[in-house]
């Protein structure tokens, strides 16, 4: 199997001060190609902090991040704006849907990014909104969905551009027992019919039990790798 | 991110905030409006005056004075008396037929044409006696005619009389005026009034600058000039100006030339247009001003972008930072901003405008009816499309101007820290 992601001796540190934080600390991650990983631990133990780096959402302090056996440092601004759009998926525990949107417009945002024409974009949309369930709410703003019909449309917008890679932050954690479920299944779903490698941040013990390994973020450092 | 999708998102993220949008795109609008109504009234007012020159003025000829030696109406000197010095009425001092030979002799001159100025008493046509004043003809005035021809010197009783003359001398259009006679009435240098007959060539459309006069030729005004001050010694043979003709292909420094040789010689010389630079001068002052008032209202409106597209750049910090995780380029979000300012600045500069050539073109029209309806072609406000569109970009380009700062501050954005930001 390939690495997709590799992270070598990454830390992270914010000057705060004269004492400085250490948010994380030599970390050493390979992250391969169709598998779900899930990273565990406290709130503030750096696991968020982890996830944003090996997304290019954050930058390290120091180490080296490898992306399909590029050195992500040497991507132009241009070229992190390609991976983020083209290759990554992201689902936050937010959602950051624009509610006054429709959810149409909501699940074909990224591209709209891309520069991809209307018609297109809105054929994709719906093909999308089918696989989660959501056709019928097409018209409908977003801000009118419920939690977990929030969440299935996120996961739509995460894969509309065939990604790689969805990175998923606490998807579940605004979400009662049952949506929940539902949102863990259709994840675990997608992840399965595309091959579609999973990076799923959360403390939630039963989620993490469904992914192919968890790897458990204490004060920094990875501390357990299962 | 598609040019086109990102003017869209731009024109709905404006009406998000209905309210603040439409007062920021109203203090544009006020800043427009006055823009726009002043540059109106200006391209009104001076294409009438350049459209009236032509009316007033021949090309290449200067009108010539002696130099006054009280030119300044609130002075505190008084000049010695000088014996040699011609004056007239308001201790103008006057041309002699020294100074005619005086002027024709100076380098450039091409002809001298004294300006005879015919004292009438009236003109009349039938019962009817109707007070009246006269110019002399200066060969190439561009008169704008109703109807018929200018004075030609070939018919020296041939006169052109204002349109507002048609009705009080009984005729119902100018056309039927043409070519009939009438009669003008002076008195001579003894008192005892004298008639001549005219024959009406031409009649003259009314305009604001003079032509309000019946202009006959220079053989009939001369004549009756010598009527009115033979053998008075203070006025015969004596000229308050003097029109002369020059080369009317002189470049500017030629002419400037020409005019410092009258002035070495102890005369003052003018073309028409220096005279109605004047008025020009005048009118631009006073648009300045307004449009400075504009201007102001314009830079106020401009940290109303500012601040408005500040308020929004911080309510939509984790739209912006979703939209950096989705792969939005920092000139993307520079460029929507950008545009959303941008858009403010388009839409109250295009209302201004268009509400500005609303309201100009009904005082216009009012003022064609009412107060300017003998000044025919007279539109008060006027809106030429190139200025007005450039007014509209000007104002567009500064709203972007405004906007710069928070749309870099917007495309600028962490996106780890605008996701955290709610």
């Amino acid at each position: 199997m390939k690495t997709l992601i590799e992270a070598k001796n990454l830390s992270k540190v914010y000057p705060s001060g004269g004492e400085d934080t250490v948010a994380l600390k030599d970390i050493n991650v390979a992250i391969t190609q169709g598998e779900s990983v899930a990273i565990i631990g406290k709130s503030g133990s750096g696991k968020s902090t982890l996830m944003h780096i090996l997304a290019t959402l954050d930058r390290p302090t120091d180490g080296e991040l490898m992306f399909a056996g590029r050195h992500a440092h040497n991507l132009t601004p241009a070229q992190v704006d390609h991976v983020r759009n083209k290759r990554f998926g992201f689902v936050f525990q937010q959602f950051f849907l624009n509610a006054r949107n429709t959810v149409l417009e909501n699940v074909t945002l990224p591209l709209v990014i891309a520069g991809v024409p209307a018609a297109e974009r809105n054929r994709k949309g719906l093909a999308m909104l089918e696989n989660v369930g959501l056709l019928d709410k097409a018209k409908k703003r977003a801000g009118e969905l419920s939690g977990g019909q929030k969440q299935r449309l996120c996961i739509a917008r995460a894969l509309i551009t065939k990604p790689l890679v969805i990175f998923a932050d606490e998807p579940t954690g605004n979400l009662d027992t049952e949506n929940g479920a539902i949102v863990t299944e259709l994840l675990f779903k997608l992840h399965k019919q595309h091959n579609i490698t999973l990076v799923i941040v959360t403390h939630d013990p039963d989620l993490a039990k469904l992914c192919d390994r968890s790897i458990l973020v204490k004060d920094g450092r990875i501390v357990e790798a299962a | 991110m598609k040019f086109f999708d990102i003017v869209k998102i731009s024109q709905k993220n404006l009406l998000r905030a209905k309210l603040r949008t439409v007062l920021t795109v109203g203090a544009v609008f006020i800043g427009a409006l006055t823009l726009s109504l002043t540059n109106g009234l200006g391209n009104g007012v001076k294409a009438y005056v350049n459209d009236q020159l032509g009316n007033v003025g021949a090309e290449g000829t200067l009108i010539v004075r002696v130099k006054q030696s009280q030119q300044n109406p609130v002075s505190t000197d008084v000049s010695e008396y000088n014996p040699d010095r011609q004056v007239g009425t308001f201790n103008i001092s006057l041309l002699d037929e020294t100074d005619l030979e005086k002027i024709a002799q100076i380098e450039g001159v091409l002809e001298v044409i004294p300006d005879n100025l015919p004292q009438l008493d009236y003109i009349t046509a039938g019962d009817k006696k109707f007070e009246v004043a006269a110019y002399q003809n200066i060969e190439g005035l561009n008169l704008t005619m109703t109807a018929g021809d200018t004075v030609n010197e070939d018919v020296p009783n041939g006169i052109t009389v204002p349109n507002k003359y048609v009705a009080p001398l009984g005729y119902n259009s100018a056309e039927a005026m043409l070519g009939t006679t009438a009669t003008l009435g002076y008195k001579d240098a003894n008192g005892k009034t004298k008639n001549y007959e005219v024959t009406i060539v031409g009649i003259q459309e009314q305009s604001l600058l003079g032509n309000s006069n019946i202009v006959v030729s220079q053989t009939l005004a001369e004549k009756i000039v010598k009527d009115q001050t033979d053998g008075v010694a203070s006025l015969s043979g004596k000229y308050v100006d003097s029109t002369i003709k020059y080369d009317p292909n002189l470049s500017k420094e030629e002419l400037d030339d020409l005019k410092q040789r009258f002035n070495d010689a102890g005369y003052g010389a003018q073309t028409v247009q220096d005279q109605i630079g004047i008025i020009s001068t005048v009118i631009d002052t006073i648009l300045i001003i307004l449009n400075v008032f504009g201007l102001i209202a314009l830079l106020a409106a401009g940290f109303g972008i500012v601040n408005t597209q500040l308020m929004s750049v911080n309510e939509r910090t984790s739209e912006i930072g979703l939209m950096k995780a989705l792969g939005a380029s920092r000139k993307q979000i520079f460029l929507m901003f950008s545009i959303e300012a941008a858009s403010i600045g388009f839409w109250g500069a295009s209302l201004g405008a268009a509400v500005g050539i609303v309201i100009g073109t009904i005082v216009s029209d009012f003022a064609s009816k009412d107060f300017l309806k003998d000044f025919v072609g007279f539109r008060l406000v006027a809106f030429p499309p190139l200025p007005t569109l450039a007014v509209i970009l000007g104002i567009m380009f500064l709203a972007f101007l405004a906007g710069a700062l928070p749309s870099l501050k917007a495309s600028r954005l962490d996106p780890i820290k605008a996701l955290r930001y709610e």
